[in-house]
């Protein structure tokens, strides 16, 4: 796997301009913080003795304005660094996941693809900040307490003294607080999903009229929560007061010694200031206990990145189809495996240029596979998919776009409006074009229905699972490649507006090559083949008249005795029933 | 916070918040001026120490005030020990009110079909109210200490030597009034950083849920340039902000640096005039250069940060809790009193429904009278209005024109809950929630007994799946076992049978139990003698019921079976579909 340090590195190489800028305005910014201490001592020294101060003062000025200036630049430069990092790794996530594809994404749970892209880009993007800043603060501090060591060794050591328990306590609160935070992440985690849970019943409860003792129980983990919420204020108290007698521990110790110094001649009095000056400083490492929470979840972050960028992307072929091609598709000893089964197993078959066959089979026999594989949305794991004698490997992206198209079981609601939706695959179709598909596919009538018609935005459409195949028909329709394939993209219509497209679309495509994939039996009768699928073979091929003599094949029918009888229904987020 | 009721996020809660929990807010107010005293005390003890005792050549009494000054530091410990869990107290219980708060306003406008509610940008409000707590314990924690120290650091400044403060206060104050009208900007430009995320989120989602139709639509390229574009309308808007806080901190470290730079160029005449001693001006720099400066700098940067986003969050907050839109009846025009109609008897007379008031009508001009007790199936294409005659009569919408009534009195004017008692819908889309399956099969019925469960579970034939799940103490939802949609639609299906409803619809409810068992379940609601009304997602169901009614715009009938298939073409294609289809 890409390791979460090369991406968030490959990014930064992206944005080289920002990131050296953030990086010399912090190393600056720290030397002019260093510097400013013992430069005050020298000015305060001259004022205290009445010699001319204004040489020091000047440089006091001019490292003031040093880090004044480093200080606004860095502020800048890590906005330019850190959302120049973030939108590189956000690119290449995207374009990863598109060019992987359905297989390579199918891994990944619905939504949890943009989470990377907009929470786990985030988290890793911020990586490059976090360490530029975080380090040279430490560096700063380190440099604070090697002053304390130079202006005066004891002064140094007393300090140093501070720093084991120091340590020591910071673990103890790493320890005792992970768990909490992890129990506390849960019981919100659980309130979020009891919360989304009741939103899907909303019609349920609408209906009921239960909405206020729904929210009771989905606030019914409120007061694990809040306990949880008490215990970590309990230890950040604990921990407070630990550090809280330490830091005057080691303060006291450190000042009495800078005045025993300052007694014996050792050092000046404008020194002891820069020695509270630098005790500030060194202190400040404690902050920086936070970059190391962030440094963690960046690395997470960048590992769910990571997991993306690493799918295999298929290479992109370099032909084009020829032109007027009729569309010929040809399988050649096709085979696909999911983990250890066998999906399609050495499959042949020809489906003659401006034909309609049906694949039909029993639920499992491989007949989505066989229809991904004709648009390869899916690459067989050996054998060969052609259209017209060109293996699809070899068609550039826009050849095999306009060679093959799709209508499926469940569309999903792509572009802004519903007019956007139709001509999706070509958005440069007019409206007519789009007002006709949308005819033949029957989808008219309740498009005019919606509150702004065609110009209704998607997500404000209510659509049942049928309007959106229907949708889906007419973005096919608009399409219009050479060969179409119909992945069960009638089931949800009832019977008699099933008749209706499937007649219109026959007409509209009369010369196209389709392939049907068909769970009713009025499907297959109307193709002009049947390829019968059992077990990832093809066991007949013929035309369903001719199959229709033999039982088993009619068996394969007998639980079709309910033509609306959609097996799985539609539960698309935009799929509602109307309300 | 026990408040199920929903109420938006806005001043009055926190108004109200603050009145309720005002000895806390009054305790960490104590206990934080307590915790600055050593914040006022440390420069003043640091210019004792020096003048009276190591540059007075008195080391002990130099340890002395060095000594007192730890022990300053130890009592702001203390104080600081003390303070933290009454800042506990302030922000667990202001989580309590804002999730509940998120919680009802969601369910409340989900269930009044708000359509906004779907999906889980709602449940992320939740997520939201985490980061409210988290900002709001970080500044009560940093800002508020942060802001008592710097107002100590002065008093304490003052004290030491009043002519110091006099000629370093000016900047600080200047750098405080500059900053203000300049925090309101960044909050603009992260307000316009966060809706660039959002719009990039909801792009991201639909296209990646999308891939596999993307793909076949060869848009692919184009898809990943509008991706490409969000991404740097986010990454702008990101910078946007930079440049903002950039200027900001530019502002405040100047302000913040500027008063020590014009104490060394005083401190010569101030020591000629015998105004400071060398003590008093190294504790004035410890004033400085540890009290005010560091403390103004954290502050602006704390309330530029968290504070800015902490007001961006509730505004989103705040708006997502607004109440929905009047849903009828709770809100009855002048002079209607909800009223309790003495008979179930549905009629509907001109009815009419359009989803928008440009649409074209779903439901036109339908009459229909559905007496006590009688049975009705709906059947139609999809799309033709099935679902949206349900809604109307659950009295979940308001029909726009005609006329609905139950026993004679408006829908909308009927008692909500006697409404919810007499009427029980179960739409397509079954709700199983997280609790035991006697929590999910009573819903309807609160004290019903386990032997009427278990009856009703039977009669729907659910008792197999009851019985597998464990019994009625099994748990389902987020403890329970995985179940299918046609599974989840027998538990609804067995709720209603328990409701002491009288009129049930079912409305597709059970598109995804095999025809049997649709075939059995139904029968059962049949059989419970009360008003019955079936959207069909089989024809097989018109088959079963007396009456029958065809739902299509301009061809809408209504008939036996046997009248239909005569009078109706549109009832007669669809059956005949379904009879070619099965013996083809």
């Amino acid at each position: 796997m890409t390791s979460p340090q090369r991406l968030v590195w490959d990014a930064t190489a992206r944005t080289r301009g920002w990131f050296v800028l953030a990086s010399v305005t912090a190393v600056l910014g720290s030397a002019g913080t260093l510097a400013f201490p013992w430069a005050m001592a020298r000015a305060l020294d001259a004022v205290v003795a009445r010699r001319a101060a204004a040489g020091p003062v000047l440089l006091c000025a001019a490292l003031l304005a040093l880090v004044v200036a480093t200080g606004a630049l860095q502020t800048l430069a890590n906005g330019g660094y850190g959302s120049g990092t973030v939108a590189a790794l956000r690119r290449s996530l995207a374009r990863r996941a598109l060019d992987a594809g359905v297989p390579g994404t199918a891994g990944f749970p619905a939504g949890d693809l943009a989470g990377r892209l907009s929470a786990g880009c985030a988290q890793a993007g911020s990586a490059g900040v976090t360490l530029v800043t975080a380090s040279t603060a430490v560096l700063t501090s380190l440099g604070g307490v090697v002053a304390l060591w130079l202006l005066d060794w004891r002064i140094g050591l007393c300090f140093s003294l501070g720093v084991p328990p120091l340590v020591l306590i910071a673990r103890s609160f790493m320890n005792r607080g992970s768990g909490l935070f992890l129990r506390y992440q849960e019981t919100q985690g659980r309130i979020s999903a009891l919360l989304l849970e009741a939103l899907g019943g909303a019609r349920t409860i609408g209906a009921s009229g239960t909405a206020a003792a729904e929210t009771r129980r989905i606030l019914e983990p409120l007061p694990e929560l809040s306990r949880t919420g008490h215990r970590v204020w309990a230890l950040q108290r604990d921990t407070g007061w630990q550090v809280g007698l330490l830091i005057p521990a080691v303060e006291v110790l450190v000042l009495g010694a800078g005045g025993l110094a300052l007694l014996h001649g050792d050092i000046s009095a404008g020194e002891l200031a820069a020695v509270v000056a630098y005790t500030a400083l060194a202190m400040a490492a404690l902050d920086q206990l936070d970059a190391l929470f962030a440094l963690g979840m960046s690395a997470a972050g960048a590992r769910r990145v990571a997991e993306v960028v690493d799918q295999p992307v298929p290479a992109p072929g370099t032909r084009v189809r020829p032109a007027g091609g009729p569309g010929t598709v040809t399988l050649s000893g096709v085979t696909v495996r999911s983990g250890n089964r066998l999906v399609l197993d050495s499959v042949d078959l020809v489906v003659p240029a401006g034909t309609a066959l049906a694949v039909v089979g029993r639920s499992g026999a491989g007949k989505s596979t066989l229809a991904a594989l004709i648009g390869r949305l899916r690459e067989p794991d050996a054998g060969l998919v052609a259209i017209d004698g060109v293996p699809l490997p070899e068609l550039t992206p826009q050849a095999l776009g306009a060679a093959v198209g799709y209508a499926f079981e469940r569309p999903a609601l792509l572009g802004t409006t519903v007019a956007g939706m139709i001509a999706f695959a070509r958005p440069d179709a007019s409206r007519e074009e789009v007002g006709a598909a949308a005819g033949a596919a029957r989808a008219d009538d309740f498009i005019t229905r919606l509150p702004c018609g065609y110009d209704t935005p998607l997500t404000d459409a209510p659509l049942s699972g049928g309007e959106v195949q229907r949708l889906g028909l007419a973005r096919a329709l608009v399409h219009d490649p050479a060969v179409i394939v119909l992945d069960d993209a009638l089931s949800s219509l009832d019977t008699a507006t099933e008749a209706r497209v499937g007649s219109a679309l026959a007409s509209a495509w009369s010369d196209r090559t389709r392939v049907l994939i068909a769970h009713r039996v009025s499907t297959a009768a109307r193709a002009d083949l049947v390829a019968w699928l059992e077990d990832g073979r093809v066991r007949a091929l013929g035309t369903h008249a001719d199959l229709w003599q033999r039982d088993d094949y009619r068996a394969l029918f007998a639980a079709d005795t309910a033509p609306e009888g959609a097996p799985g229904h539609d539960t698309h987020p935009h799929t509602q029933e109307p309300v | 916070m026990s408040e199920a009721a929903p109420r938006p996020i806005d001043r009055h809660l926190f108004a109200g918040f603050l009145r309720q929990h005002r000895k806390a807010a009054v305790a960490v107010a104590g206990w934080s001026l307590l915790e600055a005293v050593p914040a006022l005390a440390s420069g003043l003890l640091v210019a004792a120490a020096l003048d009276r005792g190591f540059l007075a050549g008195r080391p002990a009494e130099g340890f002395f005030w060095i000594g007192l000054l730890g022990a300053a530091m130890v009592f702001r410990a203390l104080m600081t020990r003390t303070l933290t869990p009454w800042l506990g107290r302030i922000v667990e219980p202001l989580r309590d009110e804002l999730v509940t708060a998120v919680a009802a306003g969601a369910v409340h406008r989900a269930a009044a079909g708000a359509r906004d509610t779907a999906g889980a940008g709602v449940a992320r409000l939740t997520v939201q109210v985490e980061s409210v707590r988290a900002l709001v314990s970080a500044l009560l924690r940093s800002a508020r200490q942060l802001g008592v120290s710097l107002l100590m650091a002065f008093v304490g400044l003052a004290a030491l030597s009043a002519p110091v403060a006099a000629v370093t206060l000016p900047p600080v104050l200047l750098t405080l009034l500059l900053c203000a009208p300049r925090l309101r900007a960044l909050a603009r430009r992260q307000r316009r950083q966060l809706r660039a995320e959002e719009a990039l989120t909801a792009a991201a989602g639909e296209t990646f849920d999308g891939i596999r139709d993307v793909v076949a639509c060869g848009a692919r390229d184009r898809v990943a340039d509008v991706l490409s574009a969000r991404i740097t309308d986010h990454r702008d808007a990101v910078r946007a902000v930079a440049r903002t806080a950039s200027a900001n901190t530019l502002l405040v470290s100047l302000g913040s640096h500027l008063p020590l730079l014009v104490l060394l160029l005083a401190a010569p005449r101030l020591l000629d005039r015998g105004a400071l001693s060398v003590g008093e001006l190294l504790g004035a720099t410890s004033y400085l250069v540890g009290g005010v400066a560091p403390a103004l700098r954290a502050l602006v940067s704390v309330l530029g940060s968290w504070g800015v986003q902490l007001a961006t969050v509730l505004g989103r907050l705040s708006r997502s809790t607004l109440p929905a839109r009047r849903t009828p009846g709770q809100a009855p025009g002048p002079g209607a009193s909800p009223r309790a109609p003495r008979s179930p008897d549905l009629s509907l007379v001109n009815v009419g429904y359009a989803y928008g008031p440009g649409a074209a009508p779903v439901i036109d001009g339908l009459s229909l009278d559905l007496p006590a007790g009688s049975h009705l199936t709906v059947v139609g294409p999809s799309g033709a209005g099935k679902s949206t005659l349900t809604t109307l009569l659950a009295g979940l919408a308001e029909p726009d024109s005609g006329r609905l009534t139950l026993g004679g009195v408006p829908v909308t004017e009927v008692d909500r809950a006697w409404l919810h008692r007499a009427v029980t819908l179960i739409p397509q889309e079954a709700y199983v929630f997280t609790g035991t399956v006697r929590d999910n099969l009573r819903y309807l019925r609160p004290r019903a007994r386990d032997a009427d469960l278990l009856a009703s579970a039977t009669a729907v034939g659910a008792r197999a799946l009851v019985d597998r799940l464990g019994g009625l103490d099994a748990p389902v939802g987020l403890d329970g076992p995985p179940l299918s949609s046609g599974e989840r639609q027998l538990v609804a299906l067995a709720r209603a049978h328990v409701s002491p409803a009288s009129i049930v619809l079912l409305d597709e409810a059970c598109c995804h139990l095999d025809p049997a068992a649709e075939e059995r379940a139904e029968r059962a609601f049949a059989a419970r003698g009360t008003t019955l009304v079936v959207v069909a997602h089989r024809i097989s169901s018109a088959l079963r019921a007396p009456r029958v009614l065809v739902l299509d715009g301009e061809r809408t009938a209504i008939g036996t079976h046997a009248q239909l298939l005569d009078e109706s073409p549109l009832y007669a294609d669809l059956v005949g579909h379904w009879v070619a289809a099965t013996t083809a």
